[in-house]
């Protein structure tokens, strides 16, 4: 059965409060979805977090309660410190990606200035070898590399048709 | 009025702008500010300002005009703001024991009884501390001795003191050390050690005796008492030794709490009358026992911010009578406003100091990459353990990925609200803080506490700038002074200790 909490329009959430679950639906056209991804993993701790996607348009966001249902009030709480995490995820997102040359140029200053040059015991346990790594499973190919049509090379023999599906 | 601006698209360089009582504060990329009239922030913003008029002049002087706007000025002032960026920790937080003789309302460092004897670092975990220590990158390294209370393991105090400045003799690092103690288990054998071997002493006092002793407990009811002895005792040796007083003095830190807003007159009168020339008005953190007796300590950051403009608006009318005291915070944002440099202070410097400007090494060898840090795993949260000092070598742990994390975390130009606050180039905020209050290292400046305390201060700061007030101005020149204290430096020869 849901019930209304106050102050949040009515079609944006469904709360079940005997179940202490509060299901949010998100524009998807408002909302990047790697915003929404680290919304949620901050609320992981408070309570169980399930993602999915009823139509092309919407994410729906389900906090449920990990241990007793709570009161009205705090899973409104819940849905309001949510809603607020995910505006700054979404934010963040987008200032990271316009100030992204300032941010990576002092991360990079910041770290390489405290590690300085490696010494020569760091450099011992280098590996500085040209041979490809081990990799029977392909797993380092590209899926074009793996997968993709085979260009035949000239001097190729071409490939029978025989017994290929019709 | 801001919402009937016509801005124009071309007249101003890159700023930012808040308004300051009936000023308008504006902020550059590279921290210059002007604090404009409504109208002449209206002309501003419009572009609608004469070349030959006096506002121009103003702004070209702090490369706010596009036109003119000097990249290599820039490029300068950015460079002594960022200075820090190309060096390693110079912060070693060497957590020597766990134990501590007093019960502190608010605890961060989750202290144990005395009688935990398995929490005291052993004489192998320091070495390996001051190898790791001594391997940063930065030619400045202090190694700042806590606890628990430091003096309950004093051996191992000694023996980092000791170790640190034989191994630094091939080095050559310019080498501090620091003991933060409640000192009541000083003793004058211990103090002329501390002396001759050129540590700094740093203490608690929490304000008037009755307030101090309710919140800092030893089981004799007198740790003000202890603590004042001390101190009064140390600076009497500070003026033996031949140093200068005003420069060198026992330094002495409070928390503030619940009980403590309603007595910022007497707070600062304690300090005043102890011969302190410093107050570094701090908020409690939420580590520690402060976590656990929130509801009794903790309070609405609005009421610190009354509490924190009372108490420097006291201390400016005693420095307007020839006392010298100022306070920590507003010296921090002033060095930075002011004359434009950065004093390195690793919670307000964008990115912070965690895993970068200092590491905490705690006493059974782990290492973190700041002291909440350390503080945090106390509470079983263990995201800023960094390593092992018998594991992880010095590139390991400040190459860490959860360093790299915060670093990207507290850089202000990645942070919503800080990216466009007029107060970015002074600022900075605490990634430790922000996981344990926000539940992530980026916080939400807009509902964090530590973002009020620095807006709310700034704000203060800029209402007092405005009044242009020349003593006052002055009075703020002072507390902005960076003084070496050379004494500390380690060499090679022991001070001649006062007896």
């Amino acid at each position: 059965m849901g019930t209304q909490l106050s102050d949040i329009p009515q079609g944006i959430l469904q709360a079940e409060l005997g179940a202490g679950r509060v299901s949010i639906n998100l524009d998807a056209e408002v909302y990047p979805l790697q915003a929404l991804y680290g919304a949620s993993y901050i609320f992981i701790d408070r309570c169980y977090v399930f993602i999915d996607r009823p139509d092309d348009k919407v994410f729906r966001v389900t906090l449920s309660a990990k241990d007793a249902a709570p009161e009205a009030e705090a899973l409104r709480a819940l849905v309001g410190e949510f809603a607020n995490e995910l505006l700054s995820c979404a934010w963040r997102h987008q200032i990271t990606q316009d100030n992204r040359t300032i941010i990576e140029t002092v991360t990079m200053q910041a770290i390489a200035g405290a590690m300085g040059e490696p010494s020569l015991d760091d450099l011992a346990s280098f590996d500085f070898s040209d041979e490809a790594f081990d990799d029977p499973l392909g797993i380092a190919q590209s899926w074009e590399d793996k997968h993709g049509k085979k260009v035949q090379k000239q001097d190729e023999p071409e490939a029978s048709n025989e017994g290929a599906a019709s | 009025m801001l919402a009937q601006l016509k801005p124009s698209t071309s007249f101003q360089a890159f700023f930012r702008y808040r308004q300051v009582a009936d000023k308008i504060l504006i902020t550059n990329f590279e921290g210059n500010f002007l604090l404009l009239t409504q109208e002449e922030f209206k002309r501003y913003a419009e572009g609608d300002v004469e070349e030959e008029s006096e506002l121009y002049k103003r702004l070209d002087a702090k490369n706010f005009v596009r036109k003119t706007y000097r990249v290599a000025d820039a490029v300068a002032r950015m460079q002594a703001r960022k200075h820090f960026l190309h060096a390693g920790p110079n912060l070693h937080v060497m957590v020597v024991t766990l134990r501590c003789n007093e019960t502190c309302i608010y605890c961060h460092a989750s202290r144990a009884n005395m009688d935990a004897v398995h929490t005291d670092m052993t004489p192998e975990i320091a070495e390996k501390s001051v190898d790791i220590a001594l391997s940063t990158t930065n030619p400045f390294v202090t190694i700042e001795f806590q606890g628990g209370e430091p003096l309950v393991n004093f051996e191992v105090v000694k023996h980092i003191i000791e170790y640190a400045r034989e191994k630094n003799k091939s080095l050559g690092k310019n080498l501090e050390f620091t003991m933060v103690s409640n000192l009541s288990l000083m003793t004058e054998e211990k103090l002329q050690y501390l002396l001759e071997n050129r540590v700094q002493i740093c203490t608690s006092i929490d304000g008037p005796e009755k307030l101090h002793n309710a919140q800092r407990k030893l089981a004799t009811m007198d740790a003000f008492q202890k603590a004042v002895f001390w101190i009064k005792r140390i600076n009497q040796a500070y003026e033996e030794m031949g140093l200068d007083t005003t420069l060198y003095h026992c330094e002495a830190l409070m928390t503030t709490t619940k009980a403590t807003l309603p007595l910022w007159k007497e707070i600062v009168d304690t300090y005043v009358n102890l011969g302190c020339k410093a107050l570094f008005l701090r908020p409690v953190d939420p580590f520690g026992f402060a976590d656990r007796t929130r509801l009794k300590i903790e309070y609405p950051r609005s009421a610190y911010l009354e509490f924190y403009r009372n108490a420097v608006n006291y201390m400016i009318e005693l420095n307007r009578q020839g006392v010298e005291v100022l306070e920590r915070f507003a010296g921090i944002f002033l060095t930075k406003i002011l004359q434009g440099q950065d004093p390195n202070f690793l919670d307000l410097r964008s990115p912070a100091g965690a895993g970068v400007g200092q590491l905490a090494y705690s006493f059974d060898g782990k290492v973190f990459t700041c002291d909440e840090g350390r503080m945090l795993y106390a509470m079983g949260e263990d995201t800023f353990h960094l390593g092992h000092v018998d594991t992880h070598t010095y590139r390991e742990l400040v190459g860490h990925e959860t360093v790299r994390a915060m670093v990207l975390a507290s850089n202000l130009d990645s942070q919503p609200d800080c990216v466009n606050c007029a107060y970015n180039p002074y600022c900075g905020t605490i990634s430790a803080t922000n996981h344990k209050a926000q539940g992530s290292i980026f916080g939400r400046m807009r509902e964090n506490n530590v973002c009020a305390v620095h807006k709310g201060i700034q704000d203060f700061l800029f209402e007092k700038i405005a009044t242009a007030d020349q003593e006052l101005l002055d009075i703020f020149e002072k507390w902005t002074t960076i003084r070496a204290r050379e004494h500390f430096v380690q060499d090679s020869e022991p001070a001649n200790a006062a007896s």
